[in-house]
């Protein structure tokens, strides 16, 4: 395995795009009229509570998904909870689907067009995309393309092509999971709120640091603009990534920008071991016919199963040291498999054993040798009743028989599939930065187009007088107070903490100093807020009032701390005597200074 | 490009002269450019009727639909071809020596139905043994043979198609079947199965009505799990009744089976729409799992006695008193030469005086009024008021407990029998297949019987209704 801590990305053809997932503010879901908001707690009591399963079935061009039949052989028995507020019999998937929220439709084209978009969509088409691991009722998503072949500019210089905006209902919340992962539980509030999908290229990023770039200034646009809903959990982003001679991985769950580089590393970790492996392969005698769907019973050598229980192995043949492969940093190549297995079968890493880990140097000896089932004599003994020949591996997995023997098959499917080199997956990150089997990759043929709500033409009159009306953009507010010194992460500070006006007028009308107007605006509400008080509590007025003291010098950079935090616990209407004693004071003691020093206009005091 | 050029499907007006001038058919990978830049690829797919004659619709790279205009200096070309076909791959299955043997009936509805794309909307489409394709785990139930008798939806069933749907059941009965199931759409599923239950005489094996509330192309459809119920109690049920099977919750959980003359549909989307009106269901399925909830239900029986009656009068209309409703209404009934008449009348089964003299006029030329409750759940009772003795004077019927779905059907059937209004009275008044019971049980009325668990103490909690 390649060292992650040092990667030439451009050197391997590192190539990520994103899907970046955000709410929009609205007043209702998309499809029905209940709130678009989520209850406060997700393991509150429900109202009421129901279960189903979910069966693939074909797309428009006649298609099963390959993505969707092994979500079926997951066999998930889903479990519903909700509550009456949020949850009506839509989300319930009782109730066909309301005329859509035409709010949520405007916000797509004023995103289509704050993202350039060139190729709007002129009749907005429902389309449904099969989700069947009982995140969404229906069993399909509905979502529908509002525009295509846009871009979103960075400040690097470099424009990213955004291939597509969607807007789409959100999907339900995970409760938790049960039953070795076969029974999970959703709570249902979140179903249905308006989201969009903004996706870049696939091909076009080509550094992790050009990705985090990219997500933050997409996530940028859509604050200031307003046209994203804020709070916890609005946003979310999968990436897509791809090394030369690998193929698309999809990594979803990638909230922690701080890891992003992280998970790419991994990420290209795995690829570039999964290369190396099949070009192994291609020039090894071994052929996929070789693996056998045989699955020999080994019970009878353990004395320590349940009742009911039973083992068995396969053999892989000239997988022994392909096994032992790591693929990413404490994870070889069986334990990929292992994943994978248990993701599909409910059956447990320690209840799968592959035949390089009884070695001493393998990655189950060094990191949870207790959890292994099989001992040194076991061992010798499936390699014989396996007609194990040098350089074959096999793997053993004991449990019910049903689970283990759809992990044997699994297993070979997979050993085959190394043959190919790396396969289409979508994959959930670990903490640790590694990733692991979540799905086959969606195609295409879980599209389908809704057969409960019509086609909505929309007016490109409409689409072409929010193009003219225009927008401010994150760079348009950089390029303008550049000179007076702001800096893209102080930009990215006042966006997000919503204080654009506040800055524009200290700056603009009071003619503060940019780094005074970020200390009121943003430094010094972040201090009171992490000290327990409330910074929104001063108004504007009071705010404008001090910068205007601070500019006649009639008080100081150390003055406003304190202050600022009794006018915090003060009652309203005393804010302004605050700052007029605070004046007073200051006036008794201290010559006024020259606030030129104390504030440069150069940015030198914006860390 | 060697076959005869067929313009696309469902494109009208201008637009459609452009695509056949640009030779474009339905599949085509069509390239759009207009002069504001803007630029399009993707399959052209046919159009529906309902829609704007304005807009193309196009299958794009990602698999989405979306709709685009063509103006008149934008240019289009085909630069490929892709067509689609939909079709499940039929199966053939050997039969398993041991298992019973029963027939399904397919009659169209959402228990079998994909989408249209003359409408846009969902059509029945799916032969049976498409759909058994779909639900392979029948075939460890039992001996299956789908047959598709119509592809219709419920609401375009007639009593023509009630009484074909009785020959051919019964044709199943004599050729050996252990029991019948008719895929039928749920609007009216009540009125055929009330029908079918007059028809059948000394019934031997039973006879299951099952659909699906959401349908087949969906991953949430209730159907294959109703198919499964009702394929279980079709095949194994100690029952010999015109039952409807589909799911007593809104969870994938268990089925009711209901008698055909006492069910109705309650709520137009929700799948746990079926619920027994004045009675209990007969039991419930649950993974493969029979269990009664009653003991007056017919058993299967010898195949010996079975015959039809399939002799119907269709001139039978059905009218729902209103506030106001003038008589008019019902003498435009009479003119038009109907011969019976089933009155859905408000309460205990009333109707307002101005309608009385349209009542006379119907004793007097012999047509049969027979009087059913808006409540829907009790009975008609035209003694308890003086409204209800005026109307019984002038001759009307009292519909006892059946449900108006329940009460047509059998008007029909008992002037297929006879013209005389006494002697229809006599068989109106008769129980002939559950339609009509002579005592109520508590458990007959909430609206939620087999519901949700604890659903009344879970009411309590709401929030909303605390304060």
């Amino acid at each position: 395995m390649i060292d992650p801590k040092n990667i030439d990305y451009r050197k391997l053809g590192f190539k990520a795009g994103l899907e970046i997932h955000h709410q929009l503010k609205s007043s209702r879901k998309l499809f029905c009229h209940c709130p678009a908001e989520l209850s406060a707690d997700l393991q509150k009591n429900p109202d009421f509570t129901f279960h189903r399963r979910f069966r693939a079935v074909m797309g428009e061009m006649g298609d099963f998904d390959p993505g969707m039949l092994v979500e079926v052989e997951k066999g998930y028995l889903v479990i519903y909870h909700a509550n009456d507020a949020h949850v009506c019999t839509y989300e319930m998937d009782d109730t066909p689907p309301f005329w859509l929220d035409m709010e949520s439709v405007d916000t797509g084209y004023k995103l289509a067009s704050l993202f350039n978009c060139e190729s709007p969509a002129e009749e907005v088409v429902i389309n449904r995309k099969q989700y069947l691991d009982g995140s969404i009722t229906t069993g399909f998503q509905r979502t529908m393309i509002i525009a295509r072949d846009g871009h979103v500019q960075l400040a690097s210089g470099r424009k990213i092509t955004i291939t597509n905006i969607l807007i789409e209902e959100d999907s339900a919340r995970k409760i938790k999971v049960e039953d070795r992962g076969r029974t999970v539980y959703y709570n249902l509030d979140r179903l249905g709120v308006p989201l969009t999908e903004i996706i870049t290229d696939h091909n076009e990023i080509d550094t992790p640091e050009l990705l985090i770039e990219a997500i933050k200034m997409i996530a940028l646009n859509l604050r200031l603009t307003g046209l994203g809903r804020r709070g916890i959990g609005v946003g979310r982003q999968d990436v897509n990534i791809s090394i030369d001679g690998g193929d698309r991985a999809e990594l979803k769950g990638v909230q922690d920008l701080s890891l992003m580089t992280k998970f790419c590393a991994h990420e290209v970790c795995r690829q570039h071991t999964l290369i190396d492996i099949q070009s192994q392969l291609a020039s090894s005698n071994l052929k996929k016919e070789e693996f056998e769907h045989n699955y020999i019973d080994i019970t009878h050598l353990f004395n320590d199963l349940g009742e009911g229980e039973s083992a068995f192995a396969v053999r892989l043949p000239g997988f022994e040291e392909i096994l032992k492969t790591e693929v990413q940093p404490g994870k070889d190549f069986g334990y990929e498999i292992f994943e994978k297995c248990n993701l599909i079968t409910g059956v447990q890493y320690d209840e799968m054993f592959h035949s390089g880990e009884m070695s001493p140097g393998s990655i189950r000896m060094m990191n949870r040798s207790d959890d292994l089932f099989i001992n040194k004599g076991q061992d010798g003994e499936i390699r014989a009743i396996l007609k194990l020949e040098d350089g074959d591996g096999y793997v053993a997995a004991r449990g019910s028989e049903k689970p283990v023997l759809h992990t044997l098959k699994k297993t070979v499917e997979r050993c085959k599939q190394a043959f190919d080199g790396v396969p289409q997956e979508t994959r959930r990150v670990l903490p640790n930065g590694n990733n692991e089997f979540l799905r086959v990759i969606h195609g295409k043929g879980r599209l389908y187009p809704d057969t409960d709500t019509p086609p909505a033409p929309y007016p490109m009159e409409k689409f072409q007088a929010i193009k003219e009306k225009g927008w401010t953009r994150p760079l348009d507010l950089l390029e303008k107070y550049q000179e007076k010194g702001l800096k893209l992460p102080m930009l990215e500070l006042l966006i997000r903490d919503e204080k654009i006006p506040m800055f524009q007028k200290l700056v603009d009308e009071v003619k503060v100093p940019t780094s005074l107007a970020i200390r009121l605006t943003v430094e010094i509400p972040r201090w009171l807020r992490r000290k327990g008080y409330d910074p929104e509590i001063i108004s504007q007025f009071s705010i404008i009032s001090i910068a205007g003291n601070i500019m006649s010098g009639k008080l100081q950079a150390k003055h406003l701390r304190p202050m600022m935090k009794e006018i915090c616990i003060a009652p309203k209407e005393n804010q302004s005597s605050i700052v007029t004693k605070w004046v007073d004071q200051n006036n008794k003691k201290d010559e006024p200074g020259d606030v030129k020093d104390q504030w440069p206009d150069d940015g030198r005091c914006c860390k | 490009m060697s076959e005869e050029y067929q313009p696309p499907d469902g494109y009208r007006g201008p637009l459609l002269q452009r695509l056949v001038e640009a030779k474009i058919r339905t599949w085509s990978v069509i390239q759009v450019n207009k002069t504001d830049g803007s630029h399009y690829e993707g399959v052209l797919l046919p159009r529906s009727i309902h829609t704007s004659d304005d807009y193309l619709s196009i299958k794009v790279d990602t698999g989405y639909n979306i709709g685009i205009q063509l103006p008149d200096d934008a240019t289009i070309k085909e630069v490929g071809y892709n067509a689609g076909s939909y079709q499940i791959p039929e199966k053939i299955v050997e039969k398993t020596p041991g298992l019973p043997n029963v027939t399904l009936l397919g009659t169209g509805g959402t228990v079998a139905s994909r989408l249209d794309y003359r409408t846009g909307a969902v059509l029945p489409a799916f032969t049976p043994s498409e759909l058994f394709s779909a639900v392979p785990e029948l075939i460890d139930i039992c001996n299956l043979t789908p047959k598709t008798l119509y592809q219709i939806l419920s609401e375009n069933f007639c009593p023509e198609y009630w009484i074909k749907t009785a020959e051919a059941v019964a044709k199943e009965i004599e050729g050996g079947a252990d029991g019948v199931i008719i895929g039928h759409g749920t609007d009216t599923m009540s009125y055929s199965g009330s029908a079918l239950s007059y028809m059948f005489q000394d019934l031997p094996v039973p006879v299951v009505i099952v659909g699906s509330q959401r349908s087949s192309d969906r991953p949430s459809s209730d159907g294959p799990i109703n198919m499964m119920n009702a394929t279980t109690l079709a095949a194994y049920g100690d029952l010999a009744e015109v039952v409807v099977v589909m799911h007593g919750t809104t969870s994938d959980n268990y089925d009711l089976i209901h008698r055909a003359t006492r069910v109705r549909k309650m709520h137009s989307a929700r799948r746990d729409t079926f619920r027994t009106v004045s009675d209990t269901p007969l039991g419930q399925i649950k993974d493969k799992e029979i269990k009664y909830f009653k003991d007056d239900i017919r058993r299967r029986s010898p195949k010996e006695d079975f015959h039809l009656n399939t002799k119907m009068d269709e001139r039978v209309t059905m009218l729902y008193f209103y506030p106001g409703m003038e008589p008019d209404v019902m003498h435009a009934v009479l003119d038009k030469g109907y011969h019976g008449i089933v009155m859905i009348g408000t309460g205990l089964g009333h109707v307002g005086k101005p309608m009385y003299e349209a009542l006379d006029r119907a004793q007097e030329e012999e047509i049969p009024v027979v009087i059913v409750v808006q409540p829907m759940f009790g009975f008609s009772h035209l003694r308890v008021y003086e409204t209800g003795r005026d109307m019984l004077a002038r001759g009307v019927i009292e519909g006892k407990n059946m449900l108006p779905e329940a009460a047509l059907p059998k008007l029909m059937w008992a002037l297929g029998q006879t013209q005389d209004v006494k002697e229809v009275e006599k068989i109106m008044h008769t129980n002939l297949a559950g339609e009509i019971t002579n005592r109520e049980p508590y458990s007959g009325f909430p609206i939620f019987q087999g519901g949700v668990p604890n659903f009344y103490d879970n009411y309590k909690n709401i929030d909303r209704l605390k304060k």
